[in-house]
C-alpha cells in the first residue's frame, strides 16, 4: 500500500522535474531539478528491492554529477541564464504536446489487450530477493562472473584521469 | 492499483523520452549533457526493475548499473572537458557553434 503510493508520488515527480529541467531557461533551476530527478530515481531502486544501487544512485548521480555540472557552469562564466535561444515558444508547445501525445499513445498501446493479454496491471508470481541475495549477486557479479569488466572500467577511469590532467598540462605548456 | 512490472517501464520510457526530446530539442551543452545523463538513467531502470521481476534470468541487472554508472560519469567528465575548450575558443555555450569539433 505504502509502496504504491511512494511509487505514485516519485513517478509523478520525476516526470515533473525532468520537463523542468528542459523548460526552465536558467540552467542554475534546471542543475537543482535534475538533482531531484536523480534522488527520485534512487527511491526507485530503493522501491525496487535494490538499497546498493540506491546509495550509488544518491552518491554519484545525486552529489557528484551535479558538482561535475556545477564546475561547467562555472566556467562558461555567464550569470546562469542560458544564452543559447531554444527556439520560439510555438515550437516548444509543439515539442511538449507532440511527446504528450507519443506517451499518451504508448500508454494506449500498453493497456489494449492485444499486446499484452492481461492488460497493464500484469501481476507476475516471481520470487523476492532479500538483502542477501542482493550481496551475492553484487559479488559474484563484481569479483567473479564479470571481472574482466571490472577491471576495464577500473583502467577507463584511471586513464580518463591520468589523460585528462596531462592534456591540460600539454595545454598550459604550448602557452 | 497494485505496481508491477509495466508501471516501472512505463517511468523509465518516460525518463528515456524526456532525455531524448530535451537532447534534441536544447541548445545548451550543459542541458544536452544533462539529459543523456536521463536517458543513462531510464536504461538503469530498466536493468533494475528486469533484475527484480525476472529474478532467477537477470539478477545480473543490478551489477550492469553499477559499470553503466562508471561510464556515464566518464562520460560526462569528458565530455565536460571538451566543451570547456570549445568554450574558451568559441566563447558560447550553443552547441550549433560547435560544428567544427
Amino acid at each position: 500500500m505504502y509502496n504504491n503510493i511512494i511509487f505514485y508520488s516519485a513517478s509523478f515527480l520525476i516526470v515533473l522535474f525532468g520537463f523542468l529541467t528542459i523548460f526552465f531557461k536558467n540552467i542554475f533551476y534546471s542543475l537543482l531539478s535534475v538533482i531531484c530527478v536523480f534522488f527520485l530515481t534512487a527511491v526507485l531502486f530503493l522501491l525496487l528491492g535494490s538499497e546498493y544501487n540506491a546509495v550509488i544512485q544518491l552518491a554519484i548521480y545525486g552529489f557528484a554529477i551535479p558538482i561535475i555540472l556545477g564546475l561547467g557552469i562555472m566556467f562558461t562564466g555567464k550569470s546562469g541564464h542560458e544564452t543559447a535561444s531554444s527556439g520560439s515558444k510555438l515550437k516548444d508547445l509543439l515539442f511538449f504536446f507532440g511527446g504528450l501525445f507519443i506517451l499518451a499513445v504508448i500508454y494506449l498501446v500498453l493497456i489494449s489487450n492485444t499486446v499484452i493479454p492481461n492488460g497493464f496491471n500484469t501481476n507476475f508470481n516471481y520470487e523476492g530477493i532479500n538483502s542477501y541475495d542482493n550481496f551475492r549477486i553484487f559479488t559474484q557479479g563484481i569479483f567473479v562472473k564479470y571481472i574482466y569488466a571490472f577491471e576495464i572500467i577500473s583502467v577507463i577511469l584511471t586513464i580518463t584521469a591520468v589523460g585528462l590532467t596531462m592534456i591540460k598540462k600539454r595545454g598550459e605548456g604550448l602557452k | 492499483m497494485e505496481t508491477g512490472l509495466y508501471h516501472y517501464l512505463f517511468i523509465a520510457l518516460i525518463l528515456f523520452i524526456i532525455g531524448l526530446i530535451g537532447s534534441i530539442m536544447c541548445k545548451n551543452i550543459i542541458k544536452v549533457l544533462i539529459c543523456i545523463e536521463f536517458i543513462l538513467t531510464g536504461v538503469n531502470i530498466n536493468f533494475a526493475v528486469f533484475a527484480k521481476y525476472c529474478g532467477g534470468v537477470m539478477s545480473e541487472g543490478f551489477v550492469m548499473i553499477l559499470f553503466y554508472t562508471a561510464i556515464g560519469a566518464v562520460e560526462l567528465a569528458v565530455a565536460l572537458y571538451i566543451f570547456y575548450f570549445m568554450f574558451a575558443k568559441k566563447d558560447s555555450d550553443n552547441i550549433c557553434k560547435y560544428g567544427d569539433l
